[in-house]
């Protein structure tokens, strides 16, 4: 845990040190290093020409300066200059690909989704809006913006120029628009590019109002004109095609089988990408039907053994939606070998972030817990946890299930100890399943007094959680459990100190707990603890109180006042009770 | 010279005594060929035995079955685990016509494939396919040898099938074919064979091994079929293969961005220190070790003895006198001077042939010779 956040605190240093040094390059010019480090330089990220010029405009362009070079490129033009075709093209693959929008600087630890405006930022100065670049989504394409404005102006436009017009509009969820550019396209007699093409096969999907066949024929029609056009697809084409018919649920199954023979009969290899779309096509809903198919048993087969490169951004998805599959088809077989294909060679680099890695493991280490025997998993449990991720109180729980189901309750109280290490030790959940878990039956005297330590551990975690929050946390159910816990250890006094806890707290001791506590009350021989006992139930008003009246009579000798005491005791809940014999308090 | 609606019947007596392996080979051969019983038998033998089999007239069974007894044995495999619900006995009903036809129609095609059985049957089997074999044999009220090699026979003939299968042999039968000509008597019987896979695992029996043997015959035979298959016929591999002559323009905005997405797919925090250090080393933070004194100086590629023999940058000046004597104790010291490159070095001698060429007047006002 601390070498996590020690890493982590270690690359925010890193990354803060980098944004100094780059906002003030004037203090950081002495290079003495020898040979040469360039990143311990500043950076520049300010145009350093000025005047209005091509050379200028190239320069902003590559500094990805939207606002900035969209005005150069207006100066240019009303000093009567002419933009080259290629300048020109390059505005235009910058303003597509930013959408119009500053792109966000390589300063990701600050994270705060700020609200965008859809009118360009302020650039200049170092208090730009931040955001992640990945995070385009809240982008979406305005007509008649600056990308279209300049894509008009210009005099030549080669297929360049409407390719990235497409791409841009595509990506930015325009793709109505996309479409008629494709046909203007078509009418001038260009020809558009792989990448063009893959955007056009997303628009299509993209669009609303239209039956599932009518898109993918018209994903068919775009393929067909491909052939026309002689324009090689790749693997981003399959993708993009499998990556779309997610979105047709059980019509997407066989185009999707067709679409990867396709792929094989072509001679493009499919990637782990390509893989986990057919999966998250074919296992949709968590919990496998009747008619779920084996083809995660193809797939698996297929993959045996190789080993990876990425090839398509969405690699790193596969691992997690095979081992949910295998999760939901409860087959550990087949994560075992899902297991060894992330082990062989440099796959596990495809793992993903870390949300990611964390569910792949939760899921197997909980099917491990369901289905694998408890030594085997007890030595997974060793590998796997902390060292590659931390359990989620659930997989504790999972893992408190499994022992119990092999009758191993003895490692509990290592489980609770690791568990605070972990971070769960405030975690009601959790601690009430192993509270319940140790208190439900009786266990040899050495493992009593285990369990007992551990249940004064997870009292003081509930009594120091009392002082820092103002509600309460005890529930009733643990109260009872450590009770009966300290009882059986045969830690009488703090047993009884509970009891006082259920009245400080308005809780409910349950019958067995009351029985026990009258059975030890007679072990010490106390009537006067019986006569408490018989006290609390009274004051709660328990069924129970005639039993625990009559167990009262009959096991302890009492003096006389104790018996008056009983008897106006009794007298009142027997009014109150609700199926109270009478005999019982006539009868004293 | 297949007579219609007859059925093939190996000429075998499955109730009697046991002849030798072989020989019920043989004879099953002999039967392929050509030997014809009527359905009467048919009757007859079933009648005797009507407890044993449950689906006999449905068939779900995968390829290549020729005889009907073969068949049947497989159906006891499968009635084994399944839970009799109906006793089907008579078998003169128009299901198994339609289905002997069908039969028929590809035994023709099958002719060749039993020559080649005698010759496989001596390759070693798995020896838990035999023990198998040998228990389902005992289990059975027949002779328990014939039952046993049949049950060989019939798995072994699965698997040549499938290997056929995955060599690409013409099809033979087609399962399509079989189970579009067969009646459905039971909607169980016609659904693909993935679902003996989970009965015979769900089932808690002592024959788990033939389950199990089953099942991975059944996921082999099953393995390629998500490639194999109808494809979209649109494109063809030559037109892919072939190189499109097209130039390589620069890489565009989106190629270079699309490029650090699939780098940042590999990403991980560094596992351990080694890690670490690796990537300092890229960033060039970190000296490559062994450490080399000239690391990340290049010198303009330019070797020893461009630095050290100046002597032909000096041919247009005088070859004698004190300029010429001048200039060669300069290069004498350029040579021996480690800090300049060679272009600084030819460049030191430019700036002198200039000086002296514009000084000329003074120089030969001194009379010194200058060419």
């Amino acid at each position: 845990m601390e070498s996590h956040s020690f890493l982590l605190a270690k690359k925010s240093g890193e990354n803060a040190a980098k944004f100094v040094i780059n906002s003030y390059p004037k203090y950081f010019q002495k290079d003495i290093a020898e040979p040469h480090i360039p990143c311990f330089m500043p950076e520049y990220f300010e145009p350093q020409i000025e005047g209005i010029s091509e050379a200028a405009l190239q320069e902003r362009i590559k500094l990805r300066k939207v606002k900035a070079s969209v005005d150069m490129f207006d100066q240019l033009l009303q000093a009567g200059t002419t933009v080259s075709l290629e300048t020109a093209n390059r505005l235009l693959d910058l303003l597509c690909y930013c959408g119009n929008q500053e792109p966000s600087t390589n300063y990701n630890f600050q994270q705060r989704e700020q609200a965008e405006e859809l009118e360009e930022a302020t650039e200049g100065n170092n208090e730009k809006p931040k955001k992640k670049a990945g995070h385009q989504l809240g982008v979406t394409w305005r007509a008649k913006n600056n990308a279209e404005r300049i894509f008009a102006l210009m005099p030549e436009k080669n297929a360049h120029s409407y390719c990235t017009m497409i791409r841009g509009m595509v990506k930015h969820r325009a793709p109505t628009q996309a479409l008629n550019l494709y046909t203007e396209l078509l009418n001038n007699r260009l020809r558009a590019d792989v990448h063009t093409f893959n955007s056009l096969i997303e628009a299509t999907a993209l669009v609303v109002n239209e039956k599932f066949e009518e898109k993918w024929n018209n994903i068919l029609d775009l393929l067909k004109q491909m052939v026309a056009q002689n324009v090689k697809p790749n693997l981003q084409t399959f993708n993009t095609i499998l990556k779309c018919l997610r979105r047709f649920h059980a019509f997407g199954k066989l185009p999707a089988l067709q679409t990867l023979r396709e792929m094989k009969a072509i001679g493009i290899e499919p990637s782990l990408a390509t893989y986990h779309y057919i999966i998250q096509l074919f296992y949709q809903h968590e919990s496998p039907s009747k008619g779920s198919s084996l083809i995660i048993y193809d797939i698996m087969n297929e993959l045996m053994g190789k080993k990876f490169s990425p090839k398509d951004p969405d690699d790193d998805m596969f691992f997690q939606s095979a081992m949910r599959v295998c999760s939901s088809l409860r087959d550990l077989e087949l994560a075992y070998q899902v297991h060894d294909l992330l082990n062989t060679g440099e796959n596990r680099k495809f793992i993903g972030p870390d949300h990611r890695r964390n569910f792949y493991y939760s899921k197997f280490f909980g099917l491990l817990c369901l289905m694998e025997q408890i030594d085997v998993t007890l030595k997974w449990y060793k590998d796997l946890i902390p060292s590659v991720f931390f359990p989620h109180s659930q997989t504790l729980i999972d893992l408190l299930q499994a022992l119990d189901v092999a009758n191993r309750l003895e490692l509990i109280p290592q489980i609770w100890k690791d568990s605070k290490e972990y971070g769960h030790t405030f975690r009601h959940d959790l601690k009430e399943e192993i509270l319940m878990l140790m208190a439900r039956d009786r266990h040899p005297p050495e493992l009593q007094v285990a369990f007992a330590d551990c249940a004064a551990d997870i009292k003081s975690t509930y009594e120091s959680q009392d002082a820092r929050q103002t509600a309460p946390s005890w529930l009733a159910s643990s109260l009872n459990y450590i009770a009966v816990l300290f009882l059986r250890a045969g830690r009488t006094q703090e047993a009884w100190k509970m009891l006082g806890l259920f009245r400080k707290h308005n809780k409910i001791p349950r019958n067995e707990l009351l029985n026990e506590f009258m059975g030890s009350a007679k072990a010490s021989g106390s009537p006067a603890q019986a006569i408490e006992i018989v006290k609390l139930a009274g004051a709660f008003s328990l069924p129970i109180c005639e039993s625990l009246t009559q167990r009262l009579m009959a096991d302890f000798t009492l003096s006389q006042e104790q018996k008056e005491a009983l008897g106006d005791l009794t007298a009142l809940t027997s009014d109150s009770s609700s199926d109270s014999d009478n005999d019982v308090g006539e009868g004293k | 010279c297949i007579p219609r609606g007859k059925v093939f019947w190996p000429r075998l007596p499955l109730c009697s005594g046991g002849p030798a392996v072989s020989a019920a080979a043989i004879v099953l051969l002999a039967s392929l060929h050509g030997t014809v019983r009527t359905k009467n038998n048919i009757q007859r033998y079933f009648g005797t035995n009507s407890v044993i089999y449950s689906k006999k007239d449905g068939q779900s069974v995968p390829t290549r079955e020729i005889s009907k007894e073969t068949k049947n044995l497989v159906n006891i495999l499968k009635g084994m685990k399944v839970e009799l619900s109906t006793v089907n006995v008579q078998t003169t009903k128009p299901p198994n016509r339609r289905q002997l036809k069908s039969l028929e129609a590809s035994i023709g095609r099958l002719q060749k494939a039993p020559e080649d059985a005698p010759q496989k049957r001596s390759e070693s089997r798995s020896p838990e396919l035999v023990a198998a074999a040998s228990a389902v044999a005992d289990s059975l009220p027949f002779d328990k040898q014939m039952t046993k090699s049949e049950l060989l026979k019939q798995l072994q003939q699965r698997e040549e099938g499938s290997r056929a299968r995955r060599v690409g042999e013409r099809p033979k039968i087609s399962f399509t074919n079989i189970i579009s000509d067969m009646k459905v008597a039971r909607s169980a019987t016609a659904r693909v064979s993935p679902r003996p896979v989970h009965q015979i695992q769900f089932d808690e029996g002592t024959d788990d091994f033939v389950g199990q043997e089953k099942a991975a015959h059944l996921r082999k035979s099953f393995r390629k079929n998500i490639f194999k298959g109808k494809r979209l016929n649109i494109f063809e591999l030559k037109a892919v293969t072939e190189e499109a002559p097209e130039t390589e323009a620069a890489p565009s905005l989106w190629d270079v961005e699309f490029s650090k997405q699939l780098a940042a797919v590999n990403e991980q925090p560094f596992q351990n220190g080694f890690e670490e250090m690796i990537q300092s080393t890229k960033e060039g933070k970190l000296w490559e070790f062994p450490t080399n004194n000239e690391a990340g100086f290049d010198d303009d590629g330019s070797e020893f003895h461009e630095h050290i023999f100046l002597d032909k940058y000096l041919e247009d000046f005088p070859k004698q006198g004190p300029i010429r004597h001048f200039m060669e104790l300069m290069t004498c010291g350029l040579s021996k001077d480690p800090y300049l490159s060679v272009k600084q070095k030819v460049e030191h001698i430019e700036q002198f042939r200039n000086y002296f060429n514009e000084k000329r007047d003074i120089l030969e006002e001194s009379s010194i010779q200058f060419n």
